[in-house]
């Protein structure tokens, strides 16, 4: 069952189609990573999806209840918009109270919510601090118990960890983590390595459009090339021409690449042929500092899709 | 009675205001103090809480104050 | 339930950002100035000795001239505040994003609207009522006891006047995401108010028209027609709605 289901969404500003007939499902109970680059039309879907915009055509169903007005749906949403803004004035605890009474939360249950999430997010110590001097990761933190309020069932994250540092980055996505199986989540973001890090689903979407939909593994197995790299030693680094010329050779070996003292050795048979690449490096006494399978990355693949347009999924 | 007698009679009435004038200057000007930053240079805004009487505390703390 | 919840957001607001305070301060003290400048102008101009020759042409001040000066500065301030502390009510959260995280919740935009007018509201209802009682007693010390009933009226129409332009701010402000813009629009509808308030035979259908009213009720004097207060109670109305017209499907 999808609890996100996006239908030939199309949105214009001005001269600039944001959304193409987008087509998105999320499953319900998945970690969805929406990965596209600046200016792809994640931000646009997820204020869609909030119910902040609204689409020139094309419809929204979410948790199964939309019928192309997302905002029907916001009593089981939570939406962490890129850069969640609050009012300066207040403090955490007041703030969360007012968006718990939005939500209806009876006083009592309000309070413990409220207590709850601030623990969560790790706010405990700043909860009665003016908002006003919190900091950017701060701010993100307190956005994330915010859109936890109503313990929804679909949460959006707009980039949740594109603009914190790497600490901050890694609590976030702890946070992300332990939500898993409580709730769906549709999380965009540009990088890649947070993707890879938590969702089990991706979703690539360039120039307004989904290049393509698929689960994580799947994906790499189907696009990844796998690689091993060779980073040569000063005493053969002048001869790495000669040495990747003598590379190709292997069998098995599909292209090999070269930067500076870095070689790259292109195969699908990984484990076959970096035996027979360790044999000719001792039989000729080559000079290495390491020798590294590469792991499939998403990267790759991303750059595969993004830059020469569309491929068939 | 002359005039002057006429301004010190009634002077007793300026008390109140004088005090509600003062009492939100300095206002204004601790709310100044603690202040990070402000719309235009801090100095400016001393001389208009001060020189202001009523308008000059009122103008900065409508418009000079930036969280 | 949710209109209650965004209203105490917005008095709290008010309070904080001192708002309440600079509204409550200001009117109160020219509440009080008022009567002491009807009264000591005569004064004053006998006292400065270029001008003493002069001092004979005015008449002694009247308790008429208290409630013309209380009138005249009263109107000025509480619709300068109604424009100030309305202009950014919409425009502001919209730039902010903190529309967009509240409205994302089941929070009706229409609330939202509505208790930044009755905040808004509120504050100028606590200042004028601080001003009123203010300018009542300086009253009674340097003149005479003012009709407490028609003393009470005429602030009440005052207030009513002072909200014809926050409501018309708050549709400027519904309007755009720069408060500058929302303010400038409102300084526009109260010059064209004022041009037809002017006018010998329109004058009368302009929201200003509630002030001479105010003050004839206050003297005691008839009243021949009430169009002032039907003109600002629907423009109140209309600029409401519009806001609401207006905001209702806007992208945030």
């Amino acid at each position: 069952m999808n609890a996100i289901e996006v239908n030939h969404l199309s949105k214009r500003y001005g001269q600039v189609q944001a959304l193409n007939s987008l087509n998105l499902q999320v499953k319900a109970g998945s970690v969805y990573g929406f990965l596209g680059p600046n200016g792809a039309g994640k931000t646009t879907t997820l204020r869609i999806l909030s119910g902040l915009a609204r689409a020139d055509s094309g419809d929204v169903i979410i948790d199964g209840a939309g019928d192309g007005v997302a905002r029907r749906a916001s009593d089981h949403l939570g939406y962490l918009p890129e850069e969640p803004a609050f009012y300066a004035w207040m403090t955490p605890l007041e703030f969360l109270n007012y968006i718990g009474e939005i939500f209806h939360l009876e006083a009592k249950l309000r309070k413990k919510r409220v207590g709850e999430l601030i623990e969560l997010v790790g706010l405990k110590d700043a909860q009665k601090r003016k908002i006003g001097g919190f900091s950017h990761g701060m701010r993100q933190r307190l956005g994330f118990a915010q859109a936890m309020m109503n313990a929804p069932d679909v949460l959006l994250l707009d980039e949740p960890v594109s603009a914190l540092d790497p600490a901050g980055r890694k609590e976030i996505l702890e946070l992300v983590l332990s939500l898993r199986s409580r709730c769906t989540i549709l999380m965009s973001t540009h990088i890649l390595a947070d993707v890879e890090r938590v969702c089990d689903t991706i979703g690539i979407i360039h120039k307004g459009s989904m290049v393509i939909q698929s689960e994580r593994n799947e994906l790499l197995n189907r696009y990844a090339v796998s690689a091993i790299d060779v980073e040569l030693a000063n005493g053969s680094a002048a001869n790495a021409e000669a040495i990747m010329e003598e590379f190709k050779q292997i069998e098995g070996v599909k292209a090999v690449g070269v930067d500076q003292t870095l070689i790259h050795v292109h195969t699908p048979e990984v484990p076959e042929v970096t035996q027979r690449l360790m044999k000719r490096i001792v039989a000729d006494g080559i000079q290495i500092n390491k020798i590294e399978v590469v792991r499939p990355s998403l990267e790759d693949i991303f750059m595969q899709l993004t830059c020469e347009g569309r491929v068939q999924a | 009675m002359s005039n002057i007698d006429v301004l010190i009679k009634y002077l007793p009435l300026l008390i109140p205001i004088v005090l509600l004038q003062i009492g939100l200057m300095i206002f204004a000007l601790i709310d100044l103090a603690r202040r990070e930053r402000t719309r235009g240079p801090k100095w400016m805004w001393v001389i208009i809480i001060v020189l202001g009487e009523l308008i000059g505390p009122i103008v900065y703390l409508v418009v000079g104050r930036e969280e | 339930m949710n209109l209650w919840s965004a209203f105490k957001k917005e008095v709290l607001e008010q309070a904080r950002t001192k708002k309440l305070l600079i509204a409550v301060i200001l009117l109160a003290a020219f509440g009080m100035l008022s009567p002491l400048m009807a009264k000591l102008i005569p004064d004053i101009f006998a006292s400065i000795p270029s001008l003493a020759s002069y001092s004979s042409l005015i008449p002694p001040p009247t308790v008429n001239d208290a409630v013309a000066q209380y009138v005249k500065n009263l109107t000025q301030f509480g619709v300068l505040l109604a424009l100030l502390f309305s202009m950014g009510a919409v425009a502001q959260e919209k730039d902010k994003g903190t529309a967009a995280m509240v409205l994302s919740k089941p929070m009706p935009r229409s609330s939202f609207l509505i208790a930044k007018f009755m905040a808004v509201s509120l504050t100028l209802a606590i200042a004028m009522a601080a001003a009123a009682i203010g300018g009542y007693y300086y009253t009674y010390f340097l003149f005479e006891p003012l009709k407490a009933t028609a003393f009470l009226e005429m602030n009440g129409l005052l207030l009513l006047y002072m909200l014809v332009y926050a409501a018309v701010t708050l549709f400027f402000s519904s309007l755009t995401r720069t408060q500058f813009v929302a303010i400038g629009g409102a300084a526009g509808v109260l010059i064209v108010f004022n041009i037809l308030a002017a006018l010998p035979n329109l004058g009368k259908y302009a929201p200003e028209a509630m002030i001479s009213n105010a003050i004839a009720l206050m003297l005691g004097q008839p009243i021949s027609n009430w169009w002032g207060l039907w003109v600002g109670l629907i423009t109140i109305g209309v600029a409401l709605a519009g806001a609401w017209l207006v905001f209702r499907r806007q992208e945030l």
